[in-house]
């Protein structure tokens, strides 16, 4: 029997930097259409860990909170594809979402990061990678990815293979 | 005489104004809607588009009487064309749109960064600008350092790289279970606390001019909540899982983590100043209306420091329509089917580029 869940990664990281680093690892592997979902409390690592993405990714400005316009809309210089960085905190319902231009965001035109994703739990895709951060001491967090669906399991794999070489 | 009236809807603020010359306010009206987001802790974007909606037209008619001129005897429409809310933006910028059309007035999209920065030409009585100027704009939204070298020529020095300054005001505010916005409230707590009580970081202290406050955010969170018990979390904040120490002096924290955000601030904007050789230093935006910052921004640097009357600190349009008088003057016009830029950074090529993000 296999020592790793296929559709689970479980990490522990023990310093900003390398929870960003981690994040650029991830970035570098999205695609046009991937729905990547951080959870956590305040201070967990979910806007660093999206600056690491956007790294990663190749954003032309570098990734910061979206807590005060709830979503930031992001290109890259080598092909034009498009980021979406979303913070959800404050949406309730779906009123909320469509002010914020939600299905144009989510119809697969590029790469879409939410943080507090459970706001708006009712209407993400069934399929996405869910990203559980939690906070273990002043630096350490612990941070649980999980698949649902065959392309981020596939994710996952890739993930550890390019961080892990497992 | 040169009329701009300035139309501003970026975020929770609907707002017109007509200034005469770029530095003459004829009328500055504002319709805030702080109350009506107050209660969710920060602005709502699906409230704020169908407040703009309400408010817009009789904030312009407002505008354009108290300012005692008909619309045929304006110039020029400025309105903010980006960063901000979508759906905000997109009430300004399409009202603004049908007022030029119908009136057949030149038409400015104007970048709402460059908007703070012009407050400082709405200060009275006006001095001359001594270019080049290092600009700070310290607002919910944003925290940046740029080298201004003369009209519309903005150099980009640095940003924040997580929250802005007010965004940590608010963040460490909710923490704290005071009112929202945090900025006031929280400079209000801190005149009754010992600043060195904690020695919470100062973030981001490396040679580059780009800022950090997620940490310091982090920090206080650390100092002052403890885990929320299971019972707890159910009945208030399950989103939150976590609760104020009653242990605390919330006045201690706020003029701590005050001190710190401040502090990384004038280090950095001091630092740069004197490394690209400014002549003078200007503050703009919400958080420029903190006086322990202007203090200690005029301690700690040898030049004239510069920041907006109180009521220009935050969002208006008389700032909108002073940018758009020095693009008029320059000659840049845009067509009636610009977009709104959500994403856009001030720097030098702002106006070059056509629909840049």
């Amino acid at each position: 029997m296999a020592i790793l869940k296929e559709d689970e990664l479980d990490i522990i990281s023990h310093s900003p930097e390398q929870t960003h680093r981690l994040g650029t690892r991830l970035g570098a592997l999205l695609y046009a259409g991937d729905v990547i979902c951080l959870s956590g409390d305040m201070g967990a690592g979910k806007t660093v860990f999206s600056a690491g993405i956007g790294i990663g990714w190749g954003a032309f400005y570098p990734l910061t909170s979206p807590t005060f316009n709830l979503v930031h809309e992001h290109r890259r210089e080598k092909d034009k594809l498009r980021l979406y960085h979303l913070d959800c905190y404050r949406l309730q319902g779906a009123q909320d979402i469509d002010s914020i231009g939600y299905d144009d965001v989510i119809s697969g035109r590029g790469v879409v990061v939410i943080e507090w994703p459970e706001r708006v739990i009712g209407s993400l895709p069934s399929e996405r990678l869910w990203i559980q951060l939690r906070i273990l001491d002043a630096n350490r967090r612990n941070l649980i990815f999980s698949a649902v669906g065959q392309r981020y399991k596939d994710l996952i794999r890739h993930l550890r293979g390019v961080s892990f070489g497992v | 005489m040169t009329y701009i009236l300035g139309i501003e809807t970026s975020c929770d603020e609907t707002a017109a104004a007509v200034v005469i010359d770029g530095k003459t306010t004829a009328s500055n009206v504002i319709a805030s809607q702080i109350d009506l987001h107050a209660k969710y802790g920060g602005v709502f974007p699906e409230l704020a588009s169908r407040a703009h909606i309400e408010a817009i037209g009789a904030v312009v008619d407002q505008a354009l009487e108290d300012a005692g001129v008909t619309l045929d005897q304006i110039d020029a429409i400025a309105v903010t064309r980006g960063p901000g809310l979508v759906g905000s933006l997109l009430i300004g910028i399409n009202y603004a749109k049908g007022l030029a059309l119908a009136a057949r007035k030149p038409l400015l999209g104007i970048n709402h960064l460059e908007g703070h920065v012009y407050s400082l030409w709405l200060t009275q009585p006006f001095r001359e600008v001594n270019f080049p100027v290092l600009v700070l704009i310290v607002s919910g939204g944003h925290t940046e350092l740029l080298l201004m070298r003369g009209h519309g020529q903005y150099e980009r020095l640095g940003a924040t790289l997580d929250d802005a300054a007010g965004e940590a005001f608010d963040k460490v505010g909710r923490m704290l279970n005071l009112p929202f916005p945090g900025g006031p409230n929280i400079e209000r707590a801190a005149q009754m606390g010992n600043p060195g009580a904690f020695p919470f970081p100062r973030t981001k202290r490396d040679q580059s001019f780009d800022f950090s406050f997620s940490g310091l955010k982090t920090a206080v969170m650390r100092e002052v909540t403890v885990p929320a018990s299971s019972e707890a979390r159910k009945k208030s904040a399950p989103e939150k899982g976590l609760i104020l120490r009653s242990d605390i002096s919330i006045n201690d924290v706020a003029a701590s983590f005050q001190e710190a955000l401040v502090d990384t601030l004038v280090e950095k904007t001091a630092r740069a100043a004197k490394h690209y050789g400014a002549h003078e230093v200007f503050m703009a935006g919400g958080v420029s209306a903190n006086q322990r910052l202007r203090a200690q921004m005029r301690k700690e640097t040898d030049l004239p420091v510069r920041y907006p009357p109180l009521n220009l600190c935050t969002d208006n349009a008389a700032m909108i329509a002073s940018a758009g008088h020095f693009r008029y003057l320059s000659g840049l016009r845009d067509d009636l089917d610009m977009e709104v830029l959500p994403m856009w950074a001030l720097s030098n090529n702002t106006y070059n580029v056509r629909n840049r993000p």
